[in-house]
C-alpha cells in the first residue's frame, strides 16, 4: 500500500481583489511506498510546500485525492502515523524545549511516563540533550531545527514529511539532518522530504520528483534520471596559452591553470594531444556526470521556453 | 573601551539630554499654569448633551460616566471663583447626571443643597427633588430633604407636611420624620391632624425621650384646641344671645359644645365673664 | 478528544501566563482600582459609590481587553505565523482546536478577573465597604468575557489580527447600544423597517444582559431570573458563534 497518494491533484488560487486564478499545481500525481527516502525537488515556488500541506490537509486540493495510508488526507485519523517539520517553522516562543515536545506528545494520547521518556530520547537523537530546560525564543536556528525534528518524530511515526529540512543549517546541520534520515530508513520509516539543494539530494533518496511550476517533470530513481554519460571530461591543465585549445569550452580559468570541458571522447583525445605538443602540466581528467542540477535547470530552461 | 567623542554621545550623554527636556518641559508646563488668565471661560463640561444622549457614548458605563460628571461637579460648584456658574446647575444635575444614573442620590441632595443655599433658587432645588423621587419613591431621605426645605426655607408648612408625608411611606424613614410630619400640621394650622399624629407617636413609640416629647405636643395642641373650640363657642354664644355665657357650663346648657372639655391634666379651663375669654390656667398657649 | 482539547487549552494558558501583555493590563488595572479610592475622596456623599463603580468598571473595561488582545494574540497571529502547522499536522480534529484555545482563554480569563476582584474585595474591605453582592455582578461580567472571547476567536479564523481586533471591538460597542435599536423600533412608521429593526436587535449579540453593575451598586435586589437568562444567553449565543468558528476554521486554508 502506497504510504502517500496523490492524484490528478490541481490546485490554484484567487488574490483576494483579482479575479484571475493562478495554478500552483497542475495534475500532479505521485505515490511514495513504504520504506523509501523520496526527494521532492524544484525551484522556490514550484509548488513543494504546496503539496506537502495538501498531503497533510493543511490545504485543500480544487480537484484530485490526497491518500495516507489509504485515508483521506483531511480525515485526522490518517495522521496518526506522520511526522511534519515544515519549512522555517515558528513555535511557541515561550515554552521550553521539554514542554514543547511534552505538548505535541499529548495530542497523540501518550501517557506520561511514555511521554517523559520519548522526550528524552528525542532530545538527545536530536543533539539538544541538556538544552531541554531552556525556553524556545532562546534557540538558535539551527536549535529550532532540531527541536522541530523532535517534534516530528514524537509519535515515532511510519511516514515523516520535512519541508525543506535542510534550509538554514550550516553543513555540520545539513550532515546530521542527512544522518537522521537514512537512519529512519535503516529502521523502515518512510520519508518524504522536498529540498532545493541537491547535492544531498543525491545521495540519499531512493527516488525523486522533480517539480517545476506545478507540474511534475521527471519521477523515478536516481540512477535512472541521472545519467553518466562518460563521453563529458573536465580537464584541468597548466601552460597552455588559452587560444592554443583545440577544443572543449574554457569554465575558469585562475592564474596560467585552466579548466576546460570537453564532451566526446575524440575531443578529449584531441585536446590531451594538443597539451602534449604544448608540453603543458596536465594536473587533472575528470569525468563530469550530469547531475540532478544539472537537470532541474534543463527542464526549467525548457518550460521557460515553452 | 574608549571615550565617546563628546560629554553629549553616548548612552548616557543621551540619557541626561533627554531627562534635561523632560524637566525643562515640566518647568515651562508649570509656568504657563501659572500664568494662565483666570478661568473665565465657560468650562466644557457644561456643554454635555442631556443624559439621554450620553449613555449612547457610555457603552454601559452610565453609572460611572454618572459619578465622574457629579465628582466634576462638586469641584465646579465648590471653586467659588467662577463667576455665574449656577446657569447650567439644573442641566448637569437635572438632565445629565440623574438621566446616566437615576438612582444615585448624592448628586439629587448636594445638587440641591448647592440650588438653594448657594444660588438662591429654592424652587429649582425642589423640581430636581422631584425628580429624584419619581425615580426614587422608596428612598425616603429625597422626599425628607424637599420637605425640610419647604419647611426651613420656605415656610410652607402645607408642602412641607405633604413631602414628610411622601417619605413616610418608606418603610425604613427615620422615626425623627414622623414628628416634623406631625409637627407640620401643626404649623399649617390644621392642629387636629397634628394632634391625631403626635398621639400616634406617644402611642407607638418605644423611646422614652420621644414619648416626652409626644407628650408634650399633645398637651399643648389639645388646649389649643379646646381653647380654639371653646373661644368660638362663645363667640356664637354672644352673637345668639347678645352677651357672654356667665359660666362655660352655659354654653354646653345652650347645646353649644357637647361637654365642657378639661385640660389634659383633668382641670377646669379658666374662663372670665368680663373678658368673654377663655385660657389655660398655665397661661401660655403653645403652638399658637 | 477531551485529551487533545486539554492538551491545547493548557498549552493556551501556558502561553497567555507568560505573555507579557497579560500582566501590564493587570497592573493597569490594580493601579485603577487603587486610584478609585483616591478618587473617591473628592466626592460630597457616598465615597463607597465611587469606588465600587470603578472597580466594577475596571475589571470590565480590562477584561474585555484582556479578552481580545490574547485572544486575537493567541489565535490569529497563530495563524498567521504558521505555528498552527504542526499542531495541525497532528490527527486532531480543526473543531478541538478552537475549542482548546477556547478553553485556554477561559481559564486565563478566570484567573485574571479572580485576581481584579479579590484586589477590589481588599481595597473595599479596607474601608468596611465590602459587598458580597458585587461577587454576583461580576460572574455576569464573567460571562459576557466568554462571549467575547468566542467572538475574537471567530474573527481570528476569518481575518488578519488587526482587522479581527477592530472587528470584535466593533461588535462590543454594538453590542452595548442596542437598547437604541429598540427606541428606533418604537419610532419607526412602516411594519417592515419595524420588523428589521427587531430581527437585528435579536440577532446581534446583546451585552446589557450581563450588566447589572447599576443595580448592584444600588444595593437593589437581583432578579434571579436576570441571572439565569445571562446564563442561557451566553450557553446558546456562545455556542453560536463557537460552532460558526469551527465551520469556517474547518475549510480554512493554511498558506
Amino acid at each position: 500500500m502506497a504510504v502517500l497518494e496523490l492524484d490528478g491533484i490541481c490546485k490554484s488560487y484567487r488574490t483576494h481583489l483579482s479575479l484571475r486564478k493562478y495554478w500552483i499545481l497542475r495534475d500532479l500525481g505521485l505515490r511514495v511506498e513504504q520504506g523509501e527516502i523520496f526527494g521532492f525537488i524544484g525551484n522556490n515556488g514550484a509548488g513543494k510546500t504546496t503539496t506537502i500541506k495538501l498531503a497533510l490537509g493543511l490545504l485543500f486540493p480544487d480537484s484530485g485525492s490526497v491518500r495516507l495510508f489509504g485515508r483521506e488526507a483531511s480525515d485526522p485519523a490518517a495522521r496518526h502515523k506522520v511526522g511534519f517539520l515544515p519549512e522555517n517553522p515558528y513555535f511557541y516562543d515561550y515554552l521550553t524545549g521539554e514542554e514543547f515536545l511534552d505538548f505535541h506528545a499529548r495530542l497523540f494520547g501518550l501517557p506520561a511516563d511514555e511521554r517523559r521518556r520519548r522526550v528524552a530520547d528525542l532530545l538527545q537523537r536530536v543533539g539538544l540533550g541538556n538544552r531541554g530546560g531552556r525556553q524556545l525564543r532562546h534557540y538558535s536556528k539551527g536549535m529550532l531545527q532540531r527541536i522541530g525534528l523532535a517534534q516530528a518524530l514524537i509519535n515515532d511515526p511510519e511516514l515523516v514529511i520535512l519541508d525543506e529540512p535542510m534550509s538554514g543549517l550550516d553543513p555540520i546541520g545539513r550532515r546530521e539532518v542527512r544522518d537522521l534520515i537514512l537512519d529512519l530508513k535503516a529502521r523502515g520509516r518512510t520519508v518524504f522530504f522536498s529540498t532545493h539543494i541537491l547535492s544531498d539530494t543525491e545521495m540519499i533518496c531512493d527516488r525523486v520528483g522533480l517539480l517545476v511550476r506545478g507540474r511534475l517533470k521527471a519521477l523515478g530513481r536516481v540512477e535512472d534520471l541521472v545519467q553518466a554519460e562518460p563521453g563529458v571530461w573536465e580537464v584541468t591543465t597548466r601552460g597552455i596559452p588559452e587560444h592554443a585549445l583545440p577544443c572543449g569550452q574554457l569554465v575558469s580559468r585562475r592564474d596560467d591553470r585552466l579548466l576546460v570541458r570537453v564532451d566526446s571522447q575524440s575531443d578529449l583525445h584531441r585536446l590531451l594531444a594538443e597539451l602534449q605538443r604544448h608540453a603543458a602540466i596536465l594536473l587533472s581528467v575528470t569525468p563530469a556526470r550530469r547531475s540532478l542540477e544539472d537537470l532541474l535547470m534543463r527542464e526549467v530552461a525548457r518550460r521557460e521556453a515553452a | 573601551m574608549g571615550r565617546p567623542a563628546s560629554i553629549w554621545s553616548g548612552r548616557r550623554g543621551l540619557a541626561l539630554l533627554s531627562i534635561g527636556a523632560l524637566l525643562l518641559a515640566a518647568l515651562l508646563q508649570g509656568r504657563f499654569d501659572a500664568r494662565a488668565a483666570p478661568r473665565d471661560e465657560v468650562d466644557p463640561m457644561l456643554y454635555l448633551p442631556s443624559g439621554k444622549y450620553l449613555k449612547v457614548a457610555s457603552l454601559g458605563f452610565d453609572e460611572i460616566l454618572a459619578d465622574l460628571i457629579y465628582l466634576w461637579s462638586i469641584q465646579y460648584y465648590g471653586n467659588y471663583e467662577i463667576e455665574d456658574r449656577y446657569r447650567y446647575l439644573e442641566h448637569i444635575y437635572g438632565q445629565v447626571v440623574s438621566e446616566l444614573d437615576p438612582h444615585y442620590l448624592d448628586p439629587y441632595l448636594v445638587g440641591s443643597l448647592i440650588m438653594n443655599l448657594e444660588a438662591g433658587d429654592p424652587e429649582l432645588a425642589l423640581r430636581l427633588l422631584d425628580k429624584g423621587i419619581g425615580n426614587n419613591p422608596d428612598r425616603w431621605i429625597l422626599a425628607f430633604e424637599a420637605g425640610f426645605l419647604c419647611y426651613n426655607d420656605l415656610g410652607d408648612y402645607a408642602r412641607a407636611a405633604a413631602y414628610f408625608e411622601q417619605a413616610l411611606r418608606s418603610p425604613d424613614v427615620h422615626p425623627l420624620v414622623r414628628r416634623l410630619y406631625a409637627e407640620m400640621h401643626n404649623r399649617a394650622g390644621d392642629k387636629r391632624t397634628s394632634l391625631r399624629e403626635w398621639a400616634e407617636i406617644y402611642d407607638t413609640s418605644s423611646d422614652e425621650y420621644v414619648r416626652q416629647i409626644a407628650w408634650k405636643h399633645v398637651h399643648d395642641l389639645k388646649i389649643d384646641i379646646d381653647l380654639a373650640d371653646l373661644n368660638d363657642a362663645i363667640a356664637l354664644y354672644r352673637e345668639r344671645f347678645g352677651a357672654c355665657p356667665r359660666h362655660l357650663e352655659a354654653l354646653r346648657r345652650e347645646g353649644l359644645v357637647d361637654a365642657i372639655p378639661l385640660d389634659p391634666d383633668d382641670n377646669e379651663y379658666r374662663y372670665d365673664h368680663r373678658t368673654g375669654r377663655a385660657t389655660h390656667q398655665g397661661g401660655l398657649v403653645v403652638g399658637g | 478528544m477531551f485529551t487533545r482539547i486539554g492538551a491545547i487549552a493548557l498549552n493556551t494558558f501556558r502561553e497567555a501566563i507568560r505573555n507579557r501583555v497579560l500582566y501590564l493590563l493587570l497592573i493597569f488595572a490594580v493601579c485603577t482600582i487603587t486610584f478609585a479610592q483616591v478618587l473617591s475622596l473628592l466626592t460630597v456623599g457616598s465615597e463607597e459609590k465611587i469606588v465600587k463603580d470603578f472597580g466594577l468598571a475596571t475589571i470590565d473595561v480590562f477584561s474585555v481587553l484582556t479578552a481580545v488582545l490574547l485572544g486575537i494574540t493567541l489565535v490569529s497571529r497563530e495563524i498567521e505565523k504558521r505555528t498552527v502547522l504542526t499542531l495541525l499536522a497532528k490527527p486532531i480534529h480543526r473543531a478541538e482546536f478552537i475549542l482548546g484555545k477556547f478553553g485556554g482563554l477561559v481559564l486565563t480569563l478566570l484567573v485574571n478577573t479572580v485576581f481584579m476582584s479579590i484586589w477590589l474585595f481588599a481595597v473595599l474591605a479596607v474601608k468596611q465597604m465590602f459587598d458580597p453582592q458585587l461577587a454576583t455582578a461580576i460572574v455576569l461580567l464573567f460571562l459576557q468575557f466568554l462571549l467575547i472571547t468566542a467572538i475574537a476567536i471567530f474573527f481570528s479564523c476569518v481575518s488578519g489580527p488587526i482587522l479581527a481586533c477592530v472587528l470584535t471591538l466593533a461588535l462590543y460597542v454594538v453590542g452595548h447600544l442596542l437598547w437604541s435599536l429598540e427606541l428606533l423600533e418604537a419610532r419607526l412608521a412602516s411594519e417592515g423597517a419595524r420588523l428589521l429593526c427587531r430581527v437585528v436587535y435579536c440577532l446581534l449579540p446583546n451585552f446589557s444582559n450581563f450588566d447589572i453593575k447599576g443595580q448592584v451598586v444600588h444595593g437593589q435586589a437581583i432578579d434571579p431570573a436576570v441571572i439565569g437568562f445571562a446564563f442561557l444567553y451566553l450557553a446558546v449565543y456562545g455556542s453560536a458563534v463557537l460552532f460558526g468558528a469551527c465551520a469556517v476554521f474547518q475549510r480554512k486554508e493554511l498558506q
